[in-house]
């Protein structure tokens, strides 16, 4: 029988810190910056990219476009991508696109 | 340790009831009700393996999140378990936390699998899993509480939950609960365990992200040639790029084996080549959209990368020709950890 005393139980969740995420710095505008695509390699990701960079162009004075693929979608990308990308850009902007 | 040193918190109810629909109204079951997380309870199981509350089990390193041992109890105490069912949960999610399972895309993608576990050698029987009539599905508390012990884990503590970090199509019935054990009384062979290295006497769970199963219903002669050929078949619908394979033989079917002599590694390899079609079949089929550059389109592909991506497990009831597919999902690589049940 269900136990109609006060009763205490514990908590399933994961309860621990999960610290705080640092977001990088904005530039305050795009006018001469390199701007990166990062495609995750879904089938339409690189088109995707490539309009927001024509969206871009259109509103600011970049001085070019580098595009990187990760190579497949289930996995994070490589440090050595991420490296390789913050090398070449100033800022760089990531997608999916099915 | 006692249950002073538990350090999850605390939550007070008036009544059984109350706290029921506590955990069902915060969404911390799988929608069905659970066997309330008392400190009592919690502390038997990690007694049973001699664990720490803050013994770290396992670490996801996308989200980060470390798996520790009272977090893994409480989960299996709501999902029904025995203290003696607790080393497979906790091997289980150790084995899942490798890096090859790809344990944070496999819980989030569209394709809505689950994390099965399979279990081969003695542990199974001594904790009375089913590894006979209906193996895979309801009835055996041993087998119904392990697999919803690990769902729940990776629900309530990692995050994926249903529609939030869980995002599945479809999903399936599997999601609840899928774990069973590999039928050793039927099988001519070793035991999974002892086949991957493990040696005899050995016991170890196998973490596989696991779509629904696909049933072959087998016809005509008891040839290994016949009912592999059906099963390759089935296995076609599935597409070139299937990761991992695991194919579920019953027991009349193991009898044919048994008869045939055929070991594990030549059904393997008999199914990784049948399944071999010239790449422009699977284009024509649109399973394929292009081939990679400089490919021959009469090439051949098979399902799988390498027959070693087909794992063969004997298991059911004895009545029924029967053999069953399950494939795992995307890029995930089944893991299989030996079961230690003290610390």
């Amino acid at each position: 029988m269900p136990d109609q005393e006060s009763i205490v139980t514990l908590d399933p969740r994961d309860e621990s810190d999960p610290g705080q995420a640092v977001v990088a710095t904005r530039p305050a505008t795009l006018n001469g910056k390199i701007i990166g695509l990062f495609s995750n390699n879904k089938p339409h990701s690189e088109i995707l990219l490539r309009m927001i960079a024509d969206v871009i162009k259109e509103r600011y004075d970049i001085s070019g476009v580098v595009e990187h693929n990760k190579g497949g979608h289930q996995w994070p990308a490589q440090p050595s991508d991420l490296t390789a990308l913050a090398q070449q850009c100033d800022v760089a902007i990531h997608a999916t696109a099915e | 340790m006692n249950v002073n040193d538990i350090i999850a918190s605390h939550h007070q109810f008036a009544n059984w009831d109350e706290a029921q629909e506590y955990y069902l109204d915060q969404g911390l079951t799988d929608g069905l009700p659970i066997v309330l997380p008392t400190p009592r309870k919690v502390q038997a199981m990690l007694d049973h393996m001699g664990l720490a509350p803050d013994a770290i089990i396992g670490t996801e390193t996308i989200r980060r999140k470390s798996f520790t041992a009272e977090k893994l109890a409480i989960n299996a105490v709501m999902a029904g378990c025995k203290p003696e069912y607790f080393p497979a949960v906790v091997t289980a999610i150790a084995a899942a936390c490798e890096r090859p399972f790809n344990f944070h895309a496999s819980s989030t993608s569209t394709n809505g699998i689950t994390l099965m576990v399979m279990v081969s050698g003695p542990y199974a029987q001594e904790i009375g899993m089913n590894a006979g009539v209906e193996l895979m599905g309801n009835g055996t508390r041993a087998n119904a509480t392990i697999g919803r012990a690990v769902n729940l884990v990776k629900t309530n503590f990692y995050g994926s939950v249903a529609q939030e970090m869980d995002n599945s199509t479809f999903g399936h019935a599997g999601k609840f609960s899928f774990c069973f054990a590999e039928n050793l009384e039927v099988s001519p062979w070793p035991s999974l365990a002892s086949a991957k290295g493990f040696g005899d006497g050995a016991s170890t769970v196998t973490a596989f992200a696991a779509n629904a199963p696909l049933q072959v219903s087998i016809y005509g002669d008891q040839e290994p040639e016949t009912f592999l050929t059906q099963t390759a078949h089935a296995m076609l619908a599935l597409g070139p790029s299937v990761s991992e394979a695991m194919v579920v033989i019953s027991p009349e079917i193991m009898a044919y084996v048994g008869e045939s002599g055929w070991s594990r590694q030549q059904i393997q390899e008999f199914l990784y080549e049948k399944t071999r079609r010239p790449l422009q079949e699977w284009l024509d089929w649109k399973r394929l959209d292009h081939p990679a550059k400089g490919t021959d389109p009469q090439e051949p592909r098979s399902c799988f990368a390498d027959p070693g991506r087909i794992t063969v497990v004997p298991g059911g009831g004895m009545a029924g020709a029967f053999i069953d597919i399950i494939t795992s999902w995307g890029s995930s690589r089944s893991v299989t950890r030996e079961i230690q049940t003290r610390f």
